[in-house]
């Protein structure tokens, strides 16, 4: 509103109403903005976490307080997939390492590094769907995997039906299928790095070992942290196709994830209110993986 | 960084205060669908083979109830509990429900009519009611029997110098035999999938009938359940012992029942199987294979010379109403059309399924399914279905534990009656 629209008018009726209309001006600006936030985005949220403090079956809709959460404590099968949660954390490093080394080589400009790049996002694009299908196939006990093994002398493995094996079995799959995206991000993170440094370490005569360990690694410190951050975050989040495809959770319930638990709780036994406790603890877990990280960002972030 | 933490405080103070308050959505918002129009949820009507049944069905209906629209909605099966699931919790959905029998419909009887009073002049006509009865109360009207026959490779006993009209009537027998198949054939005796643990469920009730005295049985199927007892514990050793022995085929716990241990039986890796009556794994499927007569059924050899081994069956997938519907009795007519004769007859024609109602011709399906059909009136209900959906989750986990070992059958056993008794 100009100058001259607001002499235009007598200020004397005009003036407290324009200043009220300033007052809320920015709250109705803003409106849009916050509704899409609340309304599909929080609400369902509060909904969903309030719903896990009811019951199902003969006490559905009564408050039960935290029963739903002691019974998630009492369940092995819950237990089983937050300890395989603790394990796809410990498995972390390996899966940013192998993006990690392959990069490196790619951008040591290995011979056929160009194909080799393709080769390896190639499985980026595939669905969990299809890659569970393809290792199924791969993987099964008169596969051919097994068969190349048993060529080799080295006794069939029952990759998917071993309870102490399947889950290993999993996350290499997901490894596989999903390295792709760290591996280009590592590629533009080896585009930062100030290649007289190699140069360098080539002239001191530095080993690959030792050039990795005293130049790239150092050199490459917030993309690390990238990928470590998105790998765990794909690794809770989108695993689910590949344990429905390739265990169904079994063998033994040794492949259980959250999600699947929180899955077969509310599409298979009937108990939304108890799939809503799980995923509920599933969100905190993603959320204290958040905040850690939005910390280990925020500090690397200070340091340059 | 402070602020922010005052927010999620405030939000965690929030959701606090609120926790409890009630369900997502409460039972109370109940509404259904205008009166003039019914829709049917289920997972077949998109299925080409069953276009037949449904366009029968619907004219049955047309002539009852002219002017109301019937409109059919199928659901991808993997998800349909779970789109069930929030239809129920909303108090909204279809009036018209398919179901599986025994424990997915019974767990979700609080969200169905009582049908009694519509489907009396049915009761006669149609078998398998009890897979959707719950306390003395029918939810939904039967459309096809399902079952677990043992199926028999008849080409594999021939090639082993057996009779296949007269396969072993003994357990010991039987696994007499089969060391002789695996010796002239290299087929295995069980083809087995036990990757999702139905493997288990399927043993349990087609092996039952040949190990439980009658009255065991049927103490069984109405509740009394005693897993303590010999014969109930014979059936998981025998499970334990055909997976030591070697009698099923490799990696059974990495091998899906559906339908990669179906393909072992069909391609000849295995001489019999443990199939269903109905669906998929039936006579149907295994006749495109290995031929009609080649296709054999029988009931399990005996273990226990007081048992009497019959045909483990049950109502397999049936159609209920839903409590929220306008007017019970006009969905009602609808799930009766939906087991009319004539439509029940166009299913079992086109789907190859063992339709409820055994009155209906069945001569066309070859030697196996007229074989099935005629064990049906001595049948019993399956053991498995008797067990909610906890217990055969449970079940299927340990029966993978026995399988590698590292569960014993006392210790299974007592699991499985601690979750018996909590439901």
């Amino acid at each position: 509103m100009s100058t001259r629209d607001r002499t235009a008018i007598p200020p004397r009726r005009r003036r407290p109403r324009g200043s009220r209309a300033e007052r809320f001006a920015p709250l109705v600006l803003l409106a849009p903005a916050v509704l899409i936030i609340v309304g599909p985005r929080l609400w369902p949220l509060v909904l969903g976490i309030n719903f896990s403090f009811t019951g199902d079956g003969d006490r559905d809709g009564t408050a039960v307080g935290f029963d739903n959460y002691l019974t998630l404590l009492g369940d092995p099968l819950f237990l089983t997939a937050l300890r395989n949660v603790g394990l796809l954390v410990l498995l972390l490093p390996v899966a940013v390492a192998i993006p990690g080394l392959l990069a490196t080589f790619l951008h040591l400009k290995v011979p056929g590094h160009r194909v080799y790049r393709g080769v390896y996002f190639f499985p980026a694009v595939l669905s969990p769907v299809i890659v569970g299908a393809i290792f199924t196939l791969l993987l099964a006990f008169d596969g051919p995997l097994n068969t190349v093994l048993g060529g080799l002398g080295i006794g069939p493995v029952d990759w998917l039906g071993d309870p102490d094996v399947a889950i290993f079995a999993i996350v290499g799959v997901h490894v596989w299928a999903t390295f792709g995206m760290a591996l280009v991000v590592f590629l533009a993170g080896f585009a930062t790095l100030d290649p007289s440094l190699l140069d360098a370490a080539e002239v001191d005569g530095a080993t690959l070992p030792q050039t990795i360990r005293h130049v790239i690694v150092p050199g490459l410190t917030r993309t690390i942290q990238f990928v470590f951050v998105t790998t765990l975050i794909g690794m809770l989040t989108s695993m689910f196709g590949l344990v429905y495809v390739m265990t169904s959770g079994g063998p033994e319930g040794s492949t259980y994830l959250p999600e699947y638990y929180v899955w077969i709780q509310q599409g298979q036994m009937n108990q939304p209110a108890l799939a809503s406790a799980a995923s509920t603890a599933l969100f905190l877990i993603m959320l204290v993986v958040g905040l850690a990280q939005i910390a280990v960002l925020r500090r690397t972030g200070g340091e340059d | 960084m402070k602020q922010r933490t005052q927010w999620s405080a405030a939000l965690a103070a929030v959701l606090v205060l609120t926790a409890g308050c009630g369900s997502a959505a409460g039972p109370g918002s109940r509404s259904g669908g205008p009166a003039d129009k019914l829709v049917v949820w289920d997972w077949k009507s998109g299925d080409a083979k069953a276009a037949g049944y449904v366009r029968e069905a619907k004219a049955d209906f047309a002539k009852k109830h002219p002017g109301v629209a019937v409109e059919f909605v199928a659901q991808p099966f993997d998800q349909y509990y779970t789109l069930l699931g929030a239809a129920i919790q909303s108090g909204r959905g279809p009036d018209v429900v398919l179901f599986n029998g025994g424990g997915q419909i019974r767990d979700r009887a609080d969200a169905l009519a009582p049908l009694d009073s519509y489907v009396a002049e049915d009761r006669q006509r149609l078998a398998g009611w009890d897979a959707f009865t719950k306390s003395g109360k029918v939810y939904a009207a039967p459309v096809t029997l399902q079952g677990h026959p043992l199926y028999y490779n008849k080409d594999l006993y021939r090639k082993a110098g057996l009779d296949p009209e007269a396969p072993a009537a003994t357990w010991d027998e039987f696994v007499r035999d089969c060391a002789t198949i695996t010796e002239k054939t290299g087929a295995r005796c069980f083809a087995l999938g036990n990757k999702e643990g139905i493997g288990i469920q399927f043993w349990l009730s087609a092996l039952g009938s040949a190990v439980l005295t009658p009255r065991e049985y049927d103490d069984w199927v109405g509740g009394k359940r005693d897993w303590s007892s010999p014969d109930v514990k014979k059936i998981f050793e025998l499970w334990r012992q055909a997976g030591e022995s070697g009698l099923n085929t490799d990696g059974a716990n990495s091998t899906a029942m559906f339908n990669d241990a179906f393909a072992a039986f069909n391609s000849g890796k295995a001489a019999h199987v443990i199939g269903l009556m109905s669906d998929v794994g039936h006579w149907k499927d295994f006749a495109e294979f290995l031929t009609p007569d080649n296709v054999g059924v029988r009931n399990a050899p005996s273990v226990n010379p007081v048992a009497k081994p019959s045909l483990p069956y049950d109502g397999g997938i049936g159609y209920a109403v839903a409590k929220w519907t306008r007017d019970p009795k006009q969905a009602a007519d609808l799930v009766r059309s939906l087991t009319s004769a004539g439509a029940l007859e166009a299913f079992h024609r086109d789907g190859g399924a063992i339709a409820a109602d055994t009155t209906i011709g069945t001569s066309a399906g070859g030697p196996a399914v007229r074989t099935i059909v005629s064990e049906v009136k001595a049948g019993k209900p399956a053991l498995h279905v008797a067990l909610g959906s906890k217990t055969i989750e449970l079940m299927g986990r340990l029966s993978q534990q026995l399988l590698s070992g590292s569960a014993t059958v006392d210790d299974a056993l007592r699991q499985l009656a601690a979750s018996d008794k909590t439901g």
